[in-house]
């Protein structure tokens, strides 16, 4: 039982950067916007978000600035995907490769200015627990869910909304039908560019936010390469979730569950400890592998729109 | 035109159009010098911004931006030291930019050439540490051949996805980098580790699994006129063989390819397991040319690279060995430009994305203006036409 | 005749709505050379020409998805900006598309409201707004399930939904394109009584449209338009078939001409009068409609009068018919049973998928032989397209057999097709016929590329695939700069020719062309008729799906009708009538058998 608990307590907040990610990426997806800079937004998130909070103390009001920043920083590389593909109508895919490596340069690069080359790398405090009163002492559930840091509390509440503005709202209904069928939703009198800049710009704010996270959670420290392919992951798991944030988060747990097992079973002697932390992406191949025909995607992910292309959708 | 033309069934009804006649009486070679002067200009102005805005950039975090760019412009000339490391650093970025375009030509990303270099790098290790009692002519064949076809099986995974259960082709050659970090390191940790090595590393390999070295103080690696070759036959196939232009077609319209008896899927697989051979062949290169050995981390950030490359020739293979060049001298600048006016290197990826950014939006301002021009004359023709 | 100078309608304040010289431009192509249309309040108003003659591309620039180059919109009295279908919704326009823009995933009441403002909070109500879409489904009688999801409705309801769109937010000025394509009879007749009863309740209709008789049946005026100008405008009493004949095409020497190029050089008649009804269940002359049709669309590859045909009669007429097609059905049968020559295409009782998995083309036997063209009729969207796919060896059969030569092909892949000499011209050109990015030269050799004529160990023969490249766009009338300009920048037509060109150059044994004179001109089609007439002469045979009759009656020398999947009749082109193959097209025979609509 115990055992139990202490696996979700580690599995839980192990699922923040990749459900930030991925729901950022089922955003913008479900406006037909495909970003792919996860990772590189990630990065920039990560360093940002650590450099802000550093540079202002590294406490944890510090840490909730930093958020907030790594956020508005990846929401403007976000705007730069929305408008290279919205307005001059480039490919996706490139746009986000180019976004991937920008992103990840200017995160090595921005640290490398503010922080310059030190034999000791910088800490900030990474985030407490904040148990809900109450609630934290249900048995089994109280530690794993109800004794997390706050960004695991917003996680859940993000989904949830998320879950309810697709869902259960007008703007939602707007939303999904631009990447359903944006030429449907432009005759009905929905812009398809207003739509597909918020939901590209919000989601990035998400994955550079997930980003920021990472330091804050596990180590305190920034260094290159902390993002460790988990914004492809994130990718996978937007198209695992079916592009709904529900499943999303669900699948988000199993993702995060194959981490934290790979990181317990580095003790064990069976498998060769080197394989063992490629399971979480091993295992991602395989689950794409049965999902992928199966699962739903928008219509329109990937593709621009063109309203006076005569020969489109 | 009377009624008997119309029906006339052996002559064509329209008459036939004089072709453009401006364009036709100038002689073959100035019309193409011509084109390829027009392609030329839009991508010169795109490098000019990329750099003046890097410029600013430097110019903002307090550094001399001429000292700067004086060191990242001519650091691969002005030794040939230097020009030897930027041959050195053109072989693998060649190969990876190629392991991005051909499977691009063909309308798929193989975002996966770092995880093929790496198995390939570690199974010609493996090849040059077991091999070595076999002479050289036997064994540095075997090397290069062990890398090609590891990278040819990593990307066959991916593509083996894609073909079987359609998984999208950029998330799983992505993965399998991940994959293959493990593979290094049970490679370099388990099979052949160098026990003294401070990280995971091999043994050396054997002197016979070397590529001979060419040249005199300093020397360069024959991998250097391999890749020379290789990127030759790539652009012969590309263009000149049936299956270069089946390739093309596929990229150029998949369902108009699919109904005119091209396999598509046997043209996607291809393209992306050739990529991957590619891939394998930097690996074994850089084992059996640079390194010697596997160790973690030799594929730097050449997945990147490549991919930069391969947007910026956007699809060319002719511009691949020249866009890899340049920023083969761009990589080897910028530790000079650190050393000479303290601007960190990672300056550089900023500088590389930069003109791929300004690249793609030159390129959508010269289509802009491209059609206004045509829709212009259209109109005059028309107005022609109509007070005819 | 003209109705500009009287241009006042019921109401006294001036027209609804005011166009005045329109110009759009899309790269090259002039598609509105300085249009001026009007419209007048609680009228419905027929905009009536051929493909490309630019209806849809002005009432696109109307609804806001095309900005004008220039030009003014003056609604109600008001001018007006319109930048985007918002603002054309705000002012009260409501357009029907060809193509219904509608979310497949999404419900009929949710397709309705989309992009209008409903509450979300504290509860997404949409009670409110399905009650409204019921009231106006009842009292327009556009039956719908408001509760259904779009994609699984039939063509028919999905119109309605679209209607109700517009009505929803309130348009006073409703454009429907092109609605009746894909409509049984009883569909259309619903659709107009519907119509009627919009304009009645002060809603104005502008119907885009290029069938004539129906645009005489439910418009109150006329505006012709052509290649991109308005030619007339028209009010339908003073009006007849044959005068809206001649403004679309053009001259009636032109008329004329093709009449005597196709062979139809029936005597002209003038008894033609106007006996355009004014409600769609009057009988008609059937022979005035013919001969008014008949020059119409020999004229024009575009007027399907073929369809009309289909479309107008009505399933009481069609009985007493039926007697003499069973009797045509079997003649055609007796006379396929002993073949002119060698069999060169065998299809035995094949069904075909459709994209969606369904059954698309149920039970198909067909048979053609050396020098014959084979014709398949039918209404767009009955199977043609997997038909073709199947015939051209793209799409596999679920069932059946294939064989070319008496080989059987079935299931093997495209390359064995080509190689068998069977050649496909498929009907979406941009989408299935051409490299848009690669040069005319890279486009003429695909599919041949593997023919030693082109080719050697795997090597391409660029010298060759050039040389013929440049003689074929001479041969054709392409016209470009050369075999290296690239195929994106060819006008369609130009694209269409050098997707035939590709084609006959491969000598085929076995064409098999869809739609191919859709959007040429007069003088290219006549151009293709002869390159057919060519090929089957020496010795190949053809599959011609078309939708326009007449090329099929002018080509064909037997006529297969496909409805809704399935062969419903056959008949050879001497005992072929036009009004009899319309009712096949229309489905009349089989829902009598069995309604196996969607």
């Amino acid at each position: 039982m115990n055992g139990v608990i202490n696996f979700l307590e580690l599995a839980i907040p192990g699922m923040v950067a990749f459900v930030l990610a991925a729901q950022g990426t089922m955003l913008g997806g479900r406006a037909g916007v495909f970003n792919v800079s996860q990772e590189g937004l990630m990065a920039l998130g990560a360093s940002v978000g650590f450099l802000v909070s550093y540079k202002l103390g590294g406490t944890f009001g510090t840490n909730m600035i930093g958020l907030a920043v790594a956020a508005a920083a990846a929401a403007a590389m976000g705007l730069i995907l929305a408008y290279t593909t919205t307005i001059l109508r480039l490919d996706q895919f490139v746009v986000g490769l180019a976004l991937f490596f920008a992103g990840i340069g200017l995160a090595s690069l921005l640290y490398r200015v503010v922080i310059g080359i030190v034999p000791q790398p910088p800490q900030i405090d990474t985030l407490d627990t904040i148990p809900i009163p109450l609630l934290s002492e249900i048995p089994l559930l109280g530690p794993t869910l109800f004794d997390q840091d706050i960004v695991v509390y917003f996680m859940f509440l993000l989904s949830g909304l998320l879950y309810w503005v697709l869902y259960r709202t007008n703007l939602g209904m707007k939303m999904r039908s631009v990447g359903e069928n944006p030429r449907a939703a432009d005759a009905a009198g929905i812009s398809v560019t207003k739509v597909r800049f918020w939901a590209t710009a919000l989601g990035a704010a998400l994955m550079g936010m997930g980003g920021a996270y990472l330091p804050m959670h596990f180590s305190g420290i920034y260094t290159d390469g902390i993002i460790a392919g988990r914004g492809w992951l994130a990718i996978a798991l937007a198209f695992v979730g079916g592009w709904r944030p529900q499943y999303v988060l669900l699948g988000a747990a199993f993702f995060a569950c194959m981490e934290i097992t790979a990181l317990e079973l580095q003790s064990s002697t069976v498998i060769p400890v080197e394989f063992i932390e490629t399971f979480p992406y091993v295992a991602a191949l395989v689950v794409m592998a049965f999902i992928f025909r199966r699962t739903q995607v928008p219509a329109f992910l990937g593709r621009n729109y063109d309203r006076e292309s005569r020969t489109a959708s | 035109m009377t009624v008997r033309e119309v029906a006339s069934p052996t002559r064509p009804v329209t008459p036939p159009q004089t072709p453009e006649t401006s364009v036709g009486k100038r002689p073959a070679w100035l019309e193409t010098l011509g084109r390829w002067g027009a392609q030329a200009v839009p991508v010169v102005a795109a490098v000019a911004a990329a750099l003046l805005v890097s410029a600013l950039m430097i110019a903002a975090m307090g550094h001399d931006v001429v000292t700067a760019f004086d060191s990242l412009l001519t650091a691969s000339f002005d030794t040939q030291f230097g020009f030897v490391a930027t041959l050195h650093r053109w072989v693998p970025l060649t190969l990876f930019a190629l392991a991005f375009t051909i499977p691009l030509i063909a309308g798929r990303y193989n975002i996966g050439s770092e995880g093929q270099m790496l198995v390939g790098a570690a199974a010609a290790a493996g090849v040059g540490i077991s091999g070595s009692g076999l002479p050289a002519p036997v064994l540095l064949p075997l090397v290069l051949l062990a890398g090609i076809l590891a990278g040819l099986v990593w990307a066959g995974i991916a593509a083996w996805l894609l073909d079987q259960f359609g998984v999208n082709e950029i998330l799983s050659t992505v993965l399998l980098n991940f994959v293959s970090f493990g593979v290094v390191l049970y490679t370099a940790q388990h099979l052949w580790p160098d026990p003294v090595g401070g990280f995971p590393m091999t043994d050396h390999v054997a002197p016979a699994a070397q590529l001979p070295m060419l040249g005199s103080s300093p020397q360069f690696h024959s991998g250097v006129l391999l890749v020379l070759a290789v990127s030759i036959l790539v652009i012969l196939a590309i263009r000149y063989t049936v299956i270069g232009y089946e390739l093309r077609s596929v990229g150029a319209n998949p369902r108009a390819a699919l109904i005119h008896g091209v396999s598509v899927r046997s043209v996607a697989i291809g393209a992306l397991v050739v990529g991957g051979a590619l891939a394998g062949l930097a690996g074994s290169i850089e084992v059996a040319g640079v390194q010697g050995r596997l160790l973690e981390g030799m594929q730097s950030n050449y997945l990147q690279l490549g991919i930069i490359i391969g947007l910026i020739a956007r699809g060319s293979v002719v511009a691949v060995p020249l866009v890899a060049f340049g920023i083969s001298v761009l990589e080897i600048g910028a530790s000079a430009m650190q050393r000479s006016a303290e601007v960190p290197v990672q300056m550089v990826l900023i500088v590389e994305a930069l003109i791929l950014i300004f690249i793609l939006i030159a390129d959508i301002l010269a289509d802009r203006i491209t059609r206004r021009r045509a829709a212009r004359a259209a109109v005059v023709q028309k107005l022609k036409e109509s007070s005819a | 005749m003209t109705t500009k100078t009287q241009a006042v309608g019921p109401s006294s304040d001036g027209p609804l709505l005011q166009m005045s010289n329109v110009v759009k431009r899309f790269g090259t192509v002039v598609a509105l050379n300085g249009v001026d249309f009007s419209v007048d309040r609680g009228e419905v108003h027929g905009l009536l020409g051929g493909n490309g003659a630019g209806k849809t591309t002005l009432m696109n620039c109307l609804y806001g998805l095309y900005r004008p180059d220039s030009g003014s919109i003056v609604f109600e009295g008001k001018p007006l900006t319109i930048r985007a279908p918002r603002d054309a919704i705000r002012y009260g326009i409501g357009m029907v598309h060809q193509n219904f823009l509608q979310v497949d995933t999404y419900t009929v009441t949710e397709n309705i409201v989309l992009g209008t403002q409903v509450s979300s909070f504290p509860r997404f109500d949409l009670r409110a707004a399905r009650k409204k879409v019921m009231d106006l489904a009842e009292r327009y009688g556009l039956n719908v399930d408001p509760d259904k999801r779009v994609a699984d409705l039939p063509v028919g309801v999905r119109q309605r939904v679209e209607i109700l769109k517009a009505l929803y937010r309130d348009a006073r000025l409703l454009i429907l394109d092109e609605p009746t394509t894909n409509l049984t009879p009883q569909e259309v007749d619903a659709l107009f009584d519907s119509l009627r009863a919009i304009v009645d309740a002060g809603t104005s209709i502008i119907l885009i449209t290029h069938k004539i008789r129906e645009s005489m049946t439910v418009c109150d005026r006329l505006t012709v338009m052509r290649d991109g100008q308005r030619v007339e405008t028209l009010v339908r009493r003073e009006t007849t078939p044959r005068e809206l004949a001649n403004l679309m095409v053009g001259d009636q020497a032109v008329i004329e001409r093709v009449a005597v190029a196709v062979g139809e050089t029936e005597p002209e008649s003038d008894t033609v009068e106007d006996k355009a009804p004014k409600e769609p269940s009057t009988t008609k002359s059937a022979d005035a409609e013919s001969a008014s049709d008949d020059e119409a669309s020999a004229a024009t590859t575009d007027v399907e009068a073929a369809e009309e045909a289909g479309v107008e009669e009505k399933p009481a007429d069609a009985e007493p018919a039926s007697a003499d097609e069973t009797a045509a059905d079997t003649d055609a049968e007796a006379q396929q049973d002993a073949p002119a020559g060698p069999i060169r295409l065998r299809v035995e009782g094949i069904d075909v998928p459709g994209d969606q998995g369904a059954v698309a083309v149920h039970g198909c036997d067909l048979t053609v032989v050396s020098g014959q063209v084979l014709g398949i009729a039918g209404v767009a969207g009955n199977g043609q397209v997997e038909l073709a796919e199947a015939l051209a060896g793209v799409r596999r059969p679920s069932a059946g057999r294939l064989s070319v030569n008496g080989v059987d092909l079935t299931g093997r892949p495209v390359r064995d097709w080509l190689a068998a000499g069977v050649t496909y011209v498929p009907e979406d050109r941009h989408r299935d016929g051409i490299l848009t990015t690669a040069t005319i030269a890279d486009n003429l050799l695909l599919g041949s590329q593997r023919t030693s004529r082109f080719s050697r160990r795997g090597v391409v023969r660029w010298r060759a695939v050039r040389r013929t490249a440049s003689e074929l766009i001479t041969r054709y009338s392409v016209r470009a700069s050369g075999h290296s300009a690239v195929a994106g920048t060819l006008s369609g037509g130009n694209i269409q020719r050098v997707i035939l060109a590709r084609a006959f150059s491969r000598e085929p044994d076995v064409l098999i062309l869809h739609n191919p004179t859709r959007g040429l001109d007069i003088g290219s089609t006549q151009f293709v008729y002869d390159r057919i007439r060519e090929v089957t002469a020496s010795g190949a045979a053809v599959v011609l799906i078309s939708e326009d009759l007449d090329e099929l009656l002018y080509l064909a020398d037997h006529i297969v009708v496909l409805y809704n999947g399935r062969v419903v009749g056959r008949v050879p082109r001497q005992q072929a009538d036009r009004f009899q193959l319309g009712r096949l097209m229309a489905g009349a025979e089989a829902e009598g058998r069995e309604d196996d609509r969607p």
